[in-house]
């Protein structure tokens, strides 16, 4: 049971990254990324491509899976903003992250298509004896997640994060107060792929097997969810939101011992079900999820004081 | 080659019927519907279900799940997207990924994952002009090209089709003259419904019938609908066509895995050069 713990612990730190990602691209940058599992993909690849092929360590191969993506991100944010508003960059995002797991699945060359790539090794377990890994896995994965959080918060509250904020509102004012929109926009978007990039790494560390299968929409509608019940815009709702969506799915792996009529298939099936009716029900209920963004706020006695 | 471009054009027919739904709900509902594709699917399976497990003829089974899918969408939209109107884009964007994945997952859930086709007979494809056509492509031609005029003729010469191109172009001035918004809606799911339910049949007879067939096109779907132009009826007619032929002229010179590639692109041009597609109207953006 504490082994299951563990593991789930961990599988909860790269969701909660992901998660993390996306608010910072749509909670914080109001920019949509239907393309999150395609920019994922890319990722775990990455890392795991880097490793296997390249004979790279594991740092190198992170680092190098956090640059790829966050590069694809602003080349595709570089295009679409130029010419484009929110719905068209959204079905744009899609279309993209379409084509990145469709190029997964087909170069059988590069990547294996289908079978997948295996024997993907963990940081640093040639030093750590075998039967503590998974605690140093652990461990591992919640300082990169708090990492995540603290650059991510200090990005948030800096003049650029005021900036981005500011696009996201209302664009014209900011282009009229000489802010330049197009590259905030291309610098949140590629900041955001950079996590991105390492909740994949994380992903192929752990699993150690990736394939094609493991990267579908589902990806998606997670981090939606987890972004939406933690409160766009809110790092720590976001890691909410990802730990209680993960639990939630990983917890229901037990509903097939109890309820035996229902195979994997239709359980797989359930789950996604039970997410999207969770989703669209949040959507209705509470769209502003259960954490706030951060304000800045100027208490009010220190600002009549100033004010003197 | 001829066989490529007839194959682009059925596969361009079978577009026009959703590439009109996805259009016509944009120009209602103000949002890319991206549940549009899992509606095909869930239409598709319904029809599955009248037509191999009880035995009805395939046109009847079409023709009672298009009116039931009609009313199935007016439902669908009163329980999500009517508590959601007047929100922002995204918001209704987010949601329909979100129906789309529960309605494909409830197709997925009741007939499994493995590929199913409709009971129709086998009959031998003829042959014209050095081109291979089967029965079941003459078919959906003729379904779609009916459907088409029927459309047209709804759109144009109907009040409910004038309200609905009153609404599209104008919420406000049509409140003025007395045209009540929510009952167009209703109006507008029910006729998407019918024509996403027989696009849907009409993929199950193209391709197998499995929880994928309908969001497989979303991508292109929309590809044709900006290119034709958001909101333009004719304008998504022309660009399922050409999204079509393009797509499968296209393997003639990439692999054919991608193939999606092709409406991505079209969109991608269609936003530098023109963005109102080649159909719609130029608006401007308050």
């Amino acid at each position: 049971m504490i082994s299951f713990l563990v593991l789930l612990g961990i599988v909860v730190c790269f969701s909660a990254i992901l998660a993390l990602a996306l608010n910072f691209q749509w909670g914080l940058g109001g920019m949509v990324n239907f393309g999150l599992a395609g920019f994922y993909t890319l990722g775990a690849y990455t890392c795991a491509l880097l490793i296997l092929k390249g004979g790279a360590n594991t740092l190198v191969a992170t680092l190098g899976a956090m640059a790829i993506v966050a590069a694809a991100c602003a080349l595709t944010a570089l295009v679409t903003l130029r010419v484009t508003e929110e719905d068209y960059f959204a079905i744009v995002t899609l279309g993209v992250g379409e084509m990145l797991r469709l190029v997964a699945l087909n170069e059988d060359w590069l990547t294996k298509g289908a079978l997948g790539l295996s024997g993907i090794p963990r940081p640093l377990d040639h030093l750590i004896p075998h039967d503590v890994y998974v605690y140093f896995l652990l461990g591992l994965s919640l300082a990169l997640l708090l990492g995540t959080l603290w650059v991510l918060n200090v990005l948030a509250r800096s003049p650029f994060g005021r900036i981005v904020r500011a696009l996201r509102e209302d664009d014209v004012v900011a282009a009229t107060l000489g802010k330049n929109v197009l590259w905030a926009r291309v610098r949140v978007f590629a900041i955001g792929g950079a996590f991105i990039g390492l909740a994949g790494a994380l992903h192929a560390f752990y699993y150690q097997y990736i394939d094609p299968t493991q990267f579908t929409n589902i990806v998606i509608a997670y981090a939606f969810m987890a972004v939406i019940a933690g409160g766009r815009g809110a790092h720590a709702g976001a890691i909410w939101g990802a730990a209680v969506v993960m639990v939630l799915l990983e917890g229901s792996r037990f509903l097939k011992d109890v309820i035996p009529w229902l195979d994997s298939d239709r359980l797989a099936a359930i789950r996604i079900i039970i997410i999207g009716v969770g989703l669209i029900l949040l959507l209705v209920f509470r769209p502003q999820g259960f954490l706030r963004e951060h304000r800045l706020q100027v208490d009010l006695v220190t600002a009549t004081m100033r004010n003197r | 080659m001829l066989q490529t471009a007839f194959n682009g054009l059925i596969s361009g027919v079978i577009m026009t019927l959703p590439a009109l739904a996805v259009t016509l709900l944009f120009g209602v509902l103000k949002f890319p519907n991206f549940a549009v594709g899992a509606m095909m699917t869930v239409a598709a399976y319904l029809a599955f279900a009248l037509n191999a497990q009880l035995g009805w003829s395939l046109i009847a089974a079409t023709a009672v799940v298009a009116i039931g899918f009609g009313v199935v969408c007016i439902l669908i939209d009163q329980l999500t997207f009517k508590p959601l109107r007047g929100r922002s884009a995204i918001t209704l964007m987010v949601a329909s990924l979100g129906l789309g994945f529960i309605l494909e997952n409830l197709a997925r859930f009741a007939y499994g994952n493995t590929a199913r086709s409709f009971a129709i007979e086998l009959a031998r494809p003829f042959r014209f002009l050095d081109v291979r056509m089967n029965h079941e492509q003459m078919i959906t031609f003729a379904i779609s090209t009916a459907a088409m005029i029927a459309m047209w003729l709804l759109l144009t010469r109907s009040p409910v089709g004038r309200a609905m191109r009153a609404v599209a172009d104008n919420p406000q001035l049509a409140l003025v003259r007395g045209i009540d918004a929510e009952r167009i809606i209703r109006w507008t799911w029910f006729i998407t419904g019918m024509l996403l339910a027989v696009g849907g049949v009409l993929i199950g007879m193209d391709r197998a019938l499995e929880p994928p067939m309908g969001s497989n096109y979303l991508v292109s779907v929309f590809g044709a609908a900006i290119l034709g132009g958001l909101g333009s009826p004719l304008g998504a007619f022309a660009g399922a066509l050409l999204i079509g032929v393009a797509s499968e002229l296209s393997t003639l010179v990439m692999p054919p895995n991608y193939r999606i590639g092709i409406p991505l692109a079209a969109i991608a041009l269609v936003l530098v050069f023109r963005p109102q597609g080649l159909f719609g109207q130029p608006y401007i953006r308050k």
